[in-house]
């Protein structure tokens, strides 16, 4: 048996180089509060890292270890997507950030894998910089906020940009950069993260569907971040919303439900029940093992988690621990 | 099979009567475009989406019987909520519509029972009308938004009204705006995703922010139900839960996980999928499902308690309870 992490972060060593002493890193500083807490500063937003986020590969590594994960299949900080800033700044910090991931993977092959940021806020860069992450360094795919600059992914501006992960073959991660959906309504409980997080997935399902862009790009490889949210269990509602939509105007040619299994979603659920809902509405083979690592929404021992559960069984388990990223990434 | 229906939407005869003599309705005209018809003011157009809207008491009656709902809990079609509206105009519409819904439960006290419209903008005055309703005209609790004009529910304001709701065991029923909500106001309004998508992300939201507030322990025998199924809260429960473990900011109010806080209220069946009405029932308790049929926006096939009969993954006395007895014992009806 192997594990495979889809969902494991990289606050990169550039970064925590280049702020050492004080000094900025493509304009973004950090700080230390009261408590000692790591804090990122771009711009107007301040953002806190966890301990593990500073942690060198080898101290990475030994934390696999000794929670039973093989692979990390890296993907940077979604702190750090940088697409409010200058598109040639978030082009250079992008391209930092990947290369060293890529150093990752050439010291230990075997246990690392990459995915990009890429400068979402300008199309043809973006393009650019996923054609050489792909081509050169030999990433699976990228990963992308579920908005840009306030447009959603289905925005006809990003069309380019899904043709060419589907000829590259690439696997585009969603997953929340900044402020949420819920943000600005509550900003108590956590609900940004524990709700918002959730609804931003279901819209990005949604506008993708509903958009035409999955029809347009029928192998384009996308992997929903936190179990997609609420798509799969929204799914039935959507169709409805499909159904209501006249003919000539609609985009996708089936209700949206048909394409719950045109997608990846990685297994961060939290309870066995959601787990077994996800499984049986999208198909066992598009669910993914993920962790969060190194956040505190991750579980704390992910992989015994998915051994434990009752109602999954032992070809489910290892479809979802390493089986489905084995022939999705070809590791 | 009895059926009760908590979520049976209305817009008022006031309204329609003003509209056909050539008047306004507290500021609200109506207005046609094409072949579409909108109810127009305070800022909104509401398309109107279904003729059935318009039906007097007898043809919506007739309708109920077609579809064999024995009685519904009626209460207000939600993008005529007037939070948003100068406050005596506000007091002015509630008392109308509630005079009316109570009208309809007299006349046919075997058929629907009502729940009031409230001018939240002024919490006093909406605990007035809320005593009003349900002392004076009978109704059975509010029927309330995931919002006040910004304000979510947890804001201490709100307080005394659910100490009032309450203390008179009156049910608030918490309603998304079908279009104006949070997908709208912060992403978009394409392929109609503000009602497919955001009206379940705005159920999720409030049954966590009630929840997370500590209002149902500040008010032990609160009745609440939210519609269609919650949205995605108990599919979700799990993530909030682990916020609870890890966030302090997520356990200021409550000492419990909020996933033992979710058979504390209730839910209308309206999951659009049997699978996701099973996860619901495993969820929360088939004590605490209620049918909602979300009339007249939703074509069901057959009907409500049509679909609901035809379920093969939920027991007779589920359906029985899902049907009529869970809101016969909460309505005391």
């Amino acid at each position: 048996m192997r594990s495979i992490d889809f969902h494991a972060h990289l606050t990169p060593q550039c970064f925590w180089r280049a702020t050492e002493n004080g000094g900025d890193w493509h304009g973004i500083r950090r700080e230390q509060d009261a408590r000692g807490r790591q804090i990122v500063v771009s711009g107007t937003s301040r953002g806190q890292l966890p301990p593990k986020a500073s942690w060198t590969p080898e101290q990475r590594l030994a934390d696999m270890e000794s929670l039973g994960v093989d692979i990390h299949v890296v993907s940077p900080f979604s702190g750090f997507y940088n697409y409010e800033l200058d598109a040639g700044l978030a082009m250079a910090s992008s391209r930092e950030t990947n290369d060293e991931i890529s150093q990752m993977m050439m010291s230990w092959p075997d246990r690392f894998h990459g995915l990009a940021t890429l400068p979402m806020q300008d199309v043809p860069a973006a393009v650019q910089e996923l054609e050489r992450v792909m081509v050169e360094l030999e990433f699976k795919g990228a990963v992308i906020d579920d908005k840009v600059n306030g447009k959603l992914l289905d925005d006809p501006e990003f069309m380019p940009f899904w043709k060419a992960a589907e000829q590259l073959g690439a696997v585009i991660l969603f997953h929340q950069g900044g402020e949420t959906i819920v943000d600005r309504r509550i900003k108590r409980y956590h609900l940004p993260n524990s709700v918002g997080n959730l609804a931003d997935r279901t819209l990005t399902f949604a506008s993708l569907v509903m958009g035409g862009v999955m029809d347009a790009c029928p192998d384009l490889r996308i992997c929903l971040s936190h179990g997609g949210g609420y798509a799969c269990y929204g799914a039935g509602r959507m169709d409805r919303g499909w159904d209501r939509i006249p003919q000539a105007d609609r985009l996708a040619a089936h209700p949206p439900s048909q394409y719950l299994n045109r997608f990846y979603y990685d297994c961060i659920v939290y309870t066995e029940q959601a787990l077994r809902f996800l499984i049986d509405s999208v198909g066992i083979e598009r669910v993914v093992f993920g962790t969060d690592w190194p956040y505190d929404m991750a579980q704390d021992w992910p992989v015994s988690w998915i051994l434990s559960l009752d109602s999954i069984t032992q070809e489910e388990k290892d479809a979802i621990l390493w089986k489905n990223l084995e022939n999705l990434l070809g590791v | 099979m009895r059926v009760i229906d908590v979520h049976a939407h209305l817009a008022p005869q006031v309204l329609w009567s003003a509209f056909e003599q050539g008047h306004s309705w507290h500021g609200m005209t109506h207005e046609t475009r094409g072949d579409q018809e909108f109810i127009v003011g305070h800022g909104k157009r509401i398309l109107i989406n279904s003729p059935k809207i318009r039906y007097t008491p007898e043809q919506r009656l007739a309708d109920m019987d077609a579809e064999g709902t024995d009685m519904q809990v009626v209460s207000i079609h939600t993008p005529l909520f007037p939070y948003h509206w100068e406050t005596g105009e506000a007091i002015e519409a509630s008392k109308e519509v509630n005079d009316e819904i109570a009208g309809m439960t007299k006349r046919w006290p075997d058929r629907f029972v009502g729940l009031a419209t409230l001018p939240l903008q002024d919490v006093d005055a909406a605990i007035d009308e809320l005593e009003r309703a349900v002392k004076t005209l009978g109704l059975k609790g509010a029927e309330l938004d995931m919002v006040v004009n910004g304000l979510n529910w947890d804001e201490p304001r709100f307080l005394p009204l659910f100490k009032a709701a309450e203390s008179l065991g009156a049910l608030l029923f918490f309603h998304p705006q079908p279009q104006d909500n949070i997908v709208a106001v912060e992403r978009t309004l394409r392929y109609g995703l503000p009602n497919s998508v955001g009206v379940v992300m705005e159920d999720a939201l409030v049954v966590a922010t009630l929840i997370c507030s500590g209002v149902l322990d500040e008010c032990p025998n609160l009745k609440v139900c939210i519609a269609h199924g919650g949205g995605g809260a108990c599919f979700a429960m799990g993530r909030l839960d682990h916020g609870w473990q890890v966030r302090s900011e997520a356990r200021v109010n409550i000492l419990k996980p909020p996933s033992a806080y979710q058979n504390q209220i209730y839910y209308d069946f309206l999951t659009s999928s049997e699978a996701g009405l099973r996860f619901l029932i495993d969820s929360v308790g088939a004590d605490r499902v209620v049918i909602g049929s979300d009339w007249p926006f939703v074509g069901w096939d057959p009907s409500p308690s049509g679909w609901l009969d035809g379920l093969q993954s939920l027991s007779a006395e589920e359906k029985e309870k899902i049907a009529w007895k869970n809101l016969e014992a909460l309505l005391g009806i």
